[in-house]
């Protein structure tokens, strides 16, 4: 069943280690930009079963509701949403009793928070528009609406010293899920030229276990991604899954029938032909085998051996033996009689293990 | 072509005082040429000429040109290399010609190379004609280069040309003077054909292409020809000159420069310095030929990949069809696994062929340290050549080991002696004596191994002397000296590709310098690296790649998982170009640590 993943590139202020798709707006999200959005679902023409939603972004916490309903309307049209998992990302300060109300109202089941850290110097150093009190602030809210929500956050950034704290107020707001990046510095963004104040992998590795140690309530099931029982984000277990997705909006990715897909990233162009691809790939056999591999191993339970033969009609071992084999000596994947599943090194050095498989299908 | 309207000269100088560039003027002053494909400096067509600004092989160009008298005279001109490495270009290029002009930088003055190509010229009976060019810069001092010219190099400083090669200055004056100076050749052109082969060059359409002067007689299409030096008769096909694009010509007489093209198919069959004559009446007597020239520097060349073995045979042997000066043989190590031991003219010479390799045939290779060749004398009296540090026996298994020496020119102004005096010693040098050329410059002659010499030496002495140090050398022989092996320890295994030859006085010091920089080198991985270097089975240093504890794509890539993939594939190219040595991943420039320059 699909993911539909829905890209809103609009923010109030833009941070500057962002490589995401976005623009800056003023106000709210511009109805043309819902027209041409809703345009885009009308005209999709693709298999309709669906089992989840992501408005991400960008901010789609700055949708005005009427224009969500839009596209909801758009997406139901079109898809067959079964018992369907709806997320939006918010943007703290966005957060309030009415807009949260008229959220729920409007079917969304899920939100996504993007707090980030609870020091402020930590969000003044990331540049975010919120500050540690609108952050507990909307928390509050939430969790006062929602069963079901995830709270982002970055670490890495500087003071790294306010990693501790964080976590420990992060538990104490009992978010059922709970989502840590570490910090990147990417090229063409601001925070490429501040490549120095990077961690290295050591002190990274540190706040890592730190994260580990302090959410040890919490079902770690993805290298980055921690949830209370039940709460695990079944939008993000397609990708894990490498599962078919639709994705609508600037810049979004599309995974239908082998092809992977990409909207055009610049937001005149989206308006003006909204869904025209920028690039489409075909994935070669190969290929769509080692990327299946590839993002299972994000998944602490790894990769159910009876879902490979299934989706590929051989045992993993014909594909990935002395990879594997490799791999296991290395102390970074263990294989069990059901599943093949990266050790906790193996999700320190996850990409050692995409290295490796990588070798086994797609040598030269 | 009348005898006396010939004029064969070359263009000498030290490197970068403007020899292409006073050729290009030559050549649009002459009309020669196709003036759409002009460019500054024509003559250096390789990529790698053109990228590095600097002439490697020497190119032949004929001119013809109509002089103040009135008549019209047929210029053969050759353009020189003026790096040291390509010393051996400039000698063969020197026996084609009757004169020379000798370039002199008006800023820079003359230097080592100018002194020595000018004393090369001298020898050879060439009359020379010395150039004072760059007069359009604001720093040139037109008179201290001719105090330089007569005081330095003996030459009469009236004779000199002034030109700025550069703003097309004095064009006509440096012809007018080689009408002038130059003789024209004097071959007989009734005696039986007598050709001195001094270049020969691999087209891949027309084969084998022979540089040749015809000193006597002449040679012509459909004629039969016969090398002296091993008898074999070949029929010519064809006959002409360049300008610089080939020109057929029905013959070239005696007194000509020009090129060949014959049944020869490869240049292994060609001897440069060889002498051509008809095969139906030959000649007697053989030209006299050249000095043979041996490679100085040795190093180790391994396809990145194991299975690019073959490529990179054909490609050595594709390459020295173009570049007879460098000599390869097959070679193993228990690191690297099948590869060649090269061994070259110099460094920049190994460089160049190793970025041909690279480029011209698309091979990735490991290039290992280069050294010299050092000669073992063992307890029963046999001399071995060791051309690599793990054919060196251990200490106490030999009797002697000399290693190569050569005596330098170093030409510095005065104020730097003592500063180069400081690096000499520091390189082991033995002062010879310092002869003071004129009130602001000296020359320090000093003999030095030839290992100190060719690694960093010219760049140091560039750099301690704001780059008026110049230098110049020559291999005067063998000398014993205390040499080590000192070999590099991988998680306690020897590397035999990472082990180097060093004077035992300065091991600890290179066993330090080498260890940390491949600390440094070696990107961490999964398990700790111990680096080591030993010397006679004593560890002297220890350092550590720490290992590699966190590798993961924190960022959230959302559907984007294609991206991700291409990120890891280009991340795994990178380790492909790693060597494998046991379990340590090996990047190659790790073995040529010791060659990079920053100093730690
Ligand atoms: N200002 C000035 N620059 C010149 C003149 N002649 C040459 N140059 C410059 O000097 C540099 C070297 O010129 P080349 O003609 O390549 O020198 P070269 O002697 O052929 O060098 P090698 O072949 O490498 O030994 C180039 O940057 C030229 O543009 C001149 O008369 N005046
Ligand atoms: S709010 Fe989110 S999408 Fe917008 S700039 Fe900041 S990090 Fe990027
Ligand atoms: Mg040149």
């Amino acid at each position: 069943m699909l993911g539909i993943y829905i890209h809103i590139p609009y923010c109030r202020t833009l941070c500057p280690y962002c490589d995401f798709v976005k623009v800056r707006t003023k106000t709210t999200v511009p109805e043309a930009f819902t027209d041409a959005l809703c345009s885009e679902i009308d005209a999709y023409d693709g298999p309709v079963d669906a089992q989840s939603v992501f408005f991400g972004g960008g901010t789609p916490s700055l949708v005005p509701p009427a224009q969500l309903e839009r596209i909801l309307g758009a997406l139901h049209n079109q898809f067959t949403f079964h018992d369907p998992e709806i997320t939006l990302e918010a943007n703290p300060d966005d957060v309030t009793d009415e807009l949260v109300q008229a959220w729920k109202d409007l079917g969304i089941n899920r939100i996504s928070m993007g707090v980030q850290s609870f020091d402020e110097r930590v969000l003044r150093y990331l540049g975010r528009r919120h500050d540690v009190g609108g952050a507990e602030r909307a928390c509050e809210i939430i969790a006062r609406h929602f069963d079901s929500w995830n709270l982002d956050l970055i670490f890495g950034a500087k003071p790294i010293g306010a990693w501790e704290a964080t976590l420990q107020r992060a538990v104490e707001i009992n978010p059922p899920h709970i989502a840590a990046y570490g910090l990147t510095y990417e090229p063409g963004t601001p925070f490429e030229k501040r490549m120095d104040d990077a961690v290295d992998p050591d002190t990274s590795l540190e706040l890592y276990k730190e994260l580990e140690r302090i959410l040890a309530d919490y079902d770690h099931y993805e290298i980055s991604n921690f949830a209370k029982p039940g709460r695990a984000s079944r939008h993000n277990l397609v990708y894990w899954n490498n599962g078919e997705y639709a994705g609508f909006g600037t810049g979004a990715y599309s995974y239908l029938d082998g092809v992977r897909a990409r909207n055009h990233s610049s937001l005149e162009h989206y308006l003006e032909v909204p869904g025209e691809k920028e690039e489409a790939l075909t994935l070669t056999r190969a290929e769509e085998k080692v990327e299946t591999m590839i993002q299972y191993m994000r998944l602490h339970e790894g990769i159910p051996r009876a879902d490979y033969e299934t989706r590929f009609g051989c045992a993993i071992e014909a594909d990935y033996g002395v990879a594997l084999d490799a791999l296991v000596a290395r102390g970074l994947v263990e294989c069990t009689s059901t599943h093949i599943r990266p050790t906790s090194e193996g999700f320190y050095l996850n990409n050692e293990i995409g290295l490796e498989l990588l070798s086994a299908v797609l040598p030269e | 072509m009348d005898q006396k309207k010939i004029r064969n000269f070359c263009i000498i100088a030290h490197i970068d005082h403007g020899k292409s560039t006073l050729a290009d003027r030559l050549l649009q002053f002459t009309n020669t040429g196709d003036v759409r494909k002009m460019k500054e400096q024509t003559l250096d067509t390789m990529d790698i000429e053109r990228e590095r600004g600097i002439t490697i092989k020497s190119v032949a160009v004929q001119m013809n040109y109509t002089a103040r008298d009135g008549e019209t005279y047929s210029l053969h001109l050759i353009d020189t290399p003026g790096h040291v490495d390509f010393a051996y270009e400039v000698s063969r290029s020197l026996a084609a010609c009757e004169g020379a002009l000798l370039l002199v930088d008006a800023a820079q003055g003359v230097e080592a190379q100018t002194l020595a190509n000018a004393y090369k010229a001298i020898e050879q009976n060439l009359e020379i004609i010395p150039v004072i060019n760059k007069i359009d810069l604001p720093s040139a001092d037109i008179e201290s280069a001719r105090v330089q010219i007569e005081d330095v190099i003996g030459l009469d400083s009236d004779m000199a040309v002034l030109t700025s090669a550069k703003a097309g200055i004095g064009t006509e004056d440096a012809l007018e003077a080689i009408i002038k100076y130059v003789p024209p050749p004097s071959g007989n052109p009734d005696a039986p054909l007598r050709a001195l082969i001094f270049d020969a060059v691999y087209d891949s359409y027309r084969g084998v292409v022979i540089y040749l002067r015809v000193v006597d007689g002449a040679i012509k299409k459909g004629q039969k020809i016969q090398l002296m030096s091993n008898g074999l008769k070949h029929d010519v096909t064809e006959v002409g000159v360049f300008h610089p694009e080939p020109e057929i010509k029905k013959e070239l007489g005696a007194g000509e420069v020009g090129y060949m093209i014959c049944s020869i198919k490869t240049l292994k069959d060609t001897q440069i310095g060889d002498t051509v004559t008809d095969a139906l009446k030959p000649a007697e007597v053989a030209l006299p030929g050249y000095e043979e020239i041996k490679p100085v520097v040795f190093c180790g060349l391994f396809p990145a990949v194991a299975t690019d073995f073959n490529e990179l045979r054909d490609a050595l042997e594709k390459l020295q069809l173009n570049d007879c000066s460098f000599e390869y043989k097959a070679d193993s190590s228990d690191a690297l696994g099948l590869g060649f031991r090269l061994g070259f003219l110099g460094l920049l010479h190994m460089e160049i062929i190793q970025e041909r390799l690279e480029r011209e045939f698309d091979l990735t290779l490991v290039t290992t340290m280069p050294n010299v060749a050092y000669q073992v004398t063992m307890p029963d009296g046999e001399v071995i050549i060791v051309e690599k540090a793990s054919q060196m026996p251990s200490a106490g298994d030999y009797e002697l080991c000399e290693e190569p020496y050569i005596e330098a020119d170093i030409l510095v102004p005065t104020e730097y002696l003592s500063t180069v005096i400081d690096l000499c010693k520091k390189k082991r040098g033995i002062h010879v004596r310092v002869d003071y050329i004129d009130k602001r410059r000296c020359m320090a002659i000093y003999q030095m191994p030839l290992s100190e010499i060719v690694i960093d030496f010219y760049d140091i002495l560039k750099s301690i002397t704001r780059g008026y140090g110049s230098l110049e050398y020559r291999l005067i022989g063998y000398r014993p000296g205390n040499l080590a092996k000192l070999d590099i320890l991988l998680n306690g295994e020897s590397v035999d590709a990472l082990s180097v030859i060093t004077h035992r006085e300065n091991a600890v010091a290179i066993g330090k310098l080498l260890a940390s920089r491949l600390r440094k080198l070696i990107p961490r991985q999964q398990y700790e690296v111990a680096i080591q270097a030993a010397l006679g089975g004593k560890i002297i240093v220890r350092e550590t790649v720490k290992a590699l504890r966190k590798n993961v794509t924190a960022k959230c890539y959302g559907g984007d998982i294609t991206r991700k993939r291409k990120l890891l594939e280009k991340q795994k190219k990178g380790k492909k170009r790693m060597k494998q040595i046991g379990t340590v991943e090996v990047p190659q420039e790790a073995f040529m640590a010791l060659l990079q320059l920053d100093d730690d």
